[in-house]
């Protein structure tokens, strides 16, 4: 059994008098998860709160352009709903239209579209999503670009909302 | 297994499955967190009646536990 002159010099750097310290039972650790339980519950229904509360209202109907502005496999850019929420509208080589956020949903960079490409393409992280419904197709994005629902009135296309 | 070796066996169990019940709560708020940012307020109901059920069922094991001490108070000890 070592005595106390085999005690090492390190250990009075460390001065933890554990006769006097206190220990956690389960019970207590228990209740401190349940009550940390109940805090993280709590934060989820005010986020939950918060979230339906802030709903924007239905963005209203706008004209985009005229169904002659783009070229079929071009590309137009327009703002929607505000005129801080830019958008991209696309036309595919068959003449079909659709609309886009240019938002990107990685890190909200803009996305760009080449003429004739089928896909928008984020420069920042080399992001890629599909030019027909959105959804990413390859790179760091994981959710799919918000859709602007696109109507053709007479020889305007125009912008009714916006489907995330 | 003698009875009080059963019994820490029980309680430790317990306290991992709270332990756990939270860590599934902490990805879920963060999931909100994401979703709240991203405007998907879709996801944020069930997100949060996930996260109150789990913590249902975790102030339900807190009160077994809590329920079989006071039990064993009723009992007192050997004598």
């Amino acid at each position: 059994m070592p005595g106390p002159a085999d005690r090492p010099r390190w250990v009075d750097d460390f001065p933890i008098r554990w006769d006097q310290d206190n220990y956690m039972t389960r019970r207590e650790l228990a209740k401190f998860l349940t009550l940390g339980s109940g805090l993280l519950a709590g934060v989820n229904v005010i986020l939950a709160a918060v979230g339906v509360s802030r709903q924007p209202p239905p963005a209203p109907a706008a004209r985009i352009a005229g169904v002659d502005d783009v070229a079929p496999g071009g590309s137009l850019l327009f703002r929607y709903p505000t005129a801080e929420d830019p958008c991209i509208l696309l036309r595919d080589a068959s003449g079909a239209f659709a609309a886009f956020s240019q938002v990107c949903t990685h890190l909200s960079c803009a996305v760009v579209h080449h003429a004739g490409a089928d896909a928008l393409e984020c420069p920042c992280h080399k992001g890629s999503f599909s030019s027909r419904d959105g959804r990413p197709l390859g790179g760091p994005p994981t959710r799919r670009l918000p859709r602007v629902l696109v109507e053709r009135r007479g020889g305007d296309l125009v912008a009714t909302g916006i489907e995330v | 297994m003698e009875t009080r070796q059963q019994g820490l066996t029980l309680f430790s169990a317990i306290l991992v499955l709270i332990a756990t019940l939270v860590v599934i709560q902490l990805w879920l708020l963060a999931a909100s967190v994401d979703a709240l940012l991203a405007g998907q307020a879709v996801v944020l109901v069930p997100t949060a009646a996930a996260s109150c059920v789990l913590f249902a069922l975790s102030a339900g094991l807190l009160w077994y536990v809590v329920s079989f001490d006071e039990r064993l108070k009723q009992w007192g000890p050997r004598g």
